[in-house]
């Protein structure tokens, strides 16, 4: 009988509850290298790898006390080399000359343990992708998210800032009502002392009221200015489009700058070579004009020149340009982008008189009828600011 | 009937039973890898002094795995949390709480959450730390926990990984989800993963300091999953413990030498509460 133990194909290995061996096969011991003396009285775990030490005092030793028996269970066992050599372990507990012991047979599952860490593997693969898929997933959907949050955001932001646009034109439209009414009873009541009717008036006197007659204009103007700007950025502004001939429009405006023109001595001259005729509302396109021919007056030395011409636009076709270039003190280049915003005054170092607001007005009102208003300018040598137009027919 | 039903919810949850005649409750718990039913030659010689609490922990034994929560479980602290549920719902004051293996630290959680419902705690092969952190000497390296996860994977791998989730689900057939829980404690390879890791991978050292409850540490020999030193190092950080040298071998002395580990229980009960 002993002999058939050493003998039969399987590893068997009886251990006491003190853990320790007290016989073992020959076939284990030549399966994993040792002498008999080597491990017959040490701790079965003594041959195992460490994990399954482990896994042996928490889950097989546990289940062999309570149940008596436990079946197919993995263990790696450690070889008198060093390697671990996975066995399927079949133990029972019984009582042996007056003491329990835990009888095991062992069979190697080397052939059985790649095809189980294959499958493990594949399963972890399997799980790793589906982790990732997940998390990609949730990416995709926080990304959502904050899409969608900035979109809010977005909107907010642009109701908020419409919201003050608004605010602002109606401030500025009451406000300017409120100053233009104290401002007109000044100018009346100066003229009228001017004129004496309230009696004899000196040449001091007159002087004095001079100067104040000329500051209510100015700030009278000042106040149109704003409320024009924001009545046309309210869009509130009416345009009548026609026909309208580009050389009727310099004749007609060219002749208002001529008296300061000559007072400082600066030459012009209209350069149009062919009879234009543009759609556009006649009278907000001289207001245009007459607002470039007068900036060009102010800002040209004396021995300048301003000149007006109209061509056709080389960018777009079936668009005509009207240039009012001078020889004036020009902007620079990163100037060029404010001189048309609200209450810039580009040279306000210059003192010169206006609101800030004739460009901006001018080009608000270019856009509002389907043309724009643009600058080109080299500092020292000059400006030439450009209105392009619609043209309706170019003979 | 509400608070039945709520008596229930914890009751079914942990699978508690209580048994015994006496009126000191004696709260049982288990070790990883086990269930209650590791406490069956222990239970006998207490029954006639003590109310025994016996449970399972969520995911081991007839736990029920539907109240399993894999972020509360992640920590030991989630575990301390059901002790103190169980003792809550049967009112428990004064308790003896015997702890196996990881129960310890378990118990010595719950027990500075609430010191006032312990009377003293016995552990038996309690470790802090498994993984060497030197000087400190916890018995494993991170590898070999590696290797146990290894070695539990392939034994859940034929039925219980590929199998066990369909079997699981297949309600019309309850009969092969018992037979699972017969072959192993835990029915759950993902959960026992999870436990194991919560586990052996736990550093709860600092958490024995301000420990209030008086102890007695049951240190077997040649163990090789709390070894001598951690037992010392258990001893040494509470100042009111008691340690106690086994004849018993290995790491389970409950189940392979219960009678010493009787002796041993009863002659700590027997001494005054300490200090």
């Amino acid at each position: 009988m002993d002999e058939l133990i050493e003998q039969i194909p399987c590893g068997f290995l009886s251990f006491a509850d003190d853990g320790k061996i007290e016989r073992v096969n020959a076939r284990l011991l030549e399966r994993l290298g040792y002498q008999r003396s080597e491990v017959e009285g040490k701790p079965f775990e003594s041959i195992m790898n460490v994990g399954s030490r482990i896994f042996y005092q928490t889950h097989l030793f546990p289940l062999l006390a309570m149940q008596g028996r436990a079946d197919e269970i993995f263990i790696l066992l450690r070889a008198s080399d060093g390697s671990d050599i996975g066995f399927l372990v079949n133990a029972v507990r019984h009582e042996r000359n007056g003491h329990k012991v835990n009888d095991c047979a062992l069979m190697r599952v080397e052939e059985r343990r790649k095809f189980e860490d294959a499958l493990v593997r594949a399963k972890k693969a399997a799980e790793a992708a589906q982790a990732e898929l997940e998390i990609a997933n949730r990416r995709y959907e926080e990304q959502a998210v904050e899409l969608e949050l900035q979109q809010e955001e977005l909107e907010a932001a642009r109701a908020t800032a419409e919201e003050a646009n608004k605010a602002k034109s109606k401030f500025l439209a009451v406000m300017s009502h409120e100053l233009r009414t104290p401002l007109n009873a000044i100018g009346g009541y100066t003229q009228l002392i001017e004129m004496g009717v309230h009696g004899p008036v000196t040449d001091d006197q007159l002087k004095a009221l001079d100067r104040i007659s000329r500051g209510q204009k100015h700030l009278l103007r000042l106040i149109n200015d704003v409320l024009n700007l924001s009545r046309i950025e309210s869009g509130r502004e009416e345009y009548r489009i026609t026909e309208v001939p580009l050389r009727e429009v310099v004749s007609a405006v060219l002749p208002m700058v001529e008296p300061q023109v000559a007072a400082k001595g600066i030459t012009s001259r209209t350069v149009i070579d062919r009879p234009y005729v543009v759609r556009s509302d006649r009278e907000k396109l001289e207001q245009i004009v007459l607002n470039l021919l007068t900036n060009a007056t102010k800002f040209t030395p004396a021995g300048g020149g301003i000149t007006v011409r109209v061509r056709q636009d080389v960018e777009r076709e079936r668009h005509i340009c009207l240039d009012v270039e001078d020889t004036g003190i020009g902007i620079s280049a990163e100037k060029q982008r404010d001189v048309f915003e609200p209450f810039v005054q580009v040279h306000a170092d210059q003192k010169q008189e206006g609101s800030g607001l004739g460009l901006a007005i001018s080009r608000e009102l270019a856009r509002g009828m389907d043309a724009d208003l643009t600058v080109r300018s080299e500092p020292g040598k000059g400006s030439v600011f450009t209105v392009t137009l619609p043209v309706v027919s170019s003979p | 009937m509400a608070l039945g039903d709520e008596v229930t919810d914890i009751i079914k949850r942990n699978n508690v039973h209580v048994v015994g005649n006496g009126s000191q409750p004696m709260l049982l718990a288990h070790g990883f890898g086990c269930d209650q039913n590791m406490w069956r030659f222990i239970v006998p010689a207490f029954e006639d002094d003590y109310r025994i609490v016996l449970f399972d922990y969520v995911g081991s034994g007839k736990s029920d795995l539907n109240d399993y929560d894999a972020e509360k479980y992640s920590t030991l602290g989630g575990y301390a949390d059901d002790v103190l549920d169980v003792i809550h719902e049967l009112d428990l004051h004064d308790v003896v709480f015997v702890g196996h293996s990881v129960s310890s630290m378990i118990g010595v959680l719950a027990a500075k959450r609430e010191p006032d419902r312990f009377e003293r705690l016995i552990m038996i092969g309690p470790s802090p730390r498994y993984i060497n952190d030197p000087p400190y000497v916890g018995g494993f390296e991170r590898s070999d926990i590696e290797g146990l996860l290894e070695t539990m994977e392939k034994n859940y791998i034929g039925w219980a990984n590929f199998l066990g989730p369909v079997v699981m689900q297949n309600s019309d057939r309850p009969e092969l989800a018992a037979e699972l829980t017969e072959s192993f404690c835990s029915t759950d390879p993902v959960i026992a993963r999870r436990f194991a890791e919560a586990t052996f991978l736990a550093d709860n050292r600092t958490d024995l300091a301000g420990l209030q409850v008086p102890s007695l540490i049951l240190q077997c020999s040649d163990d090789l999953i709390a070894p001598r030193a951690v037992g010392d190092f258990v001893h040494g950080s509470l100042p009111q413990s008691t340690f106690q040298q086994m004849q018993a071998t290995g790491h389970c002395p409950h189940l392979s030498h219960p009678d010493e580990t009787i002796e041993l229980m009863r002659a700590y009960l027997r001494s005054p509460v300490p200090a």
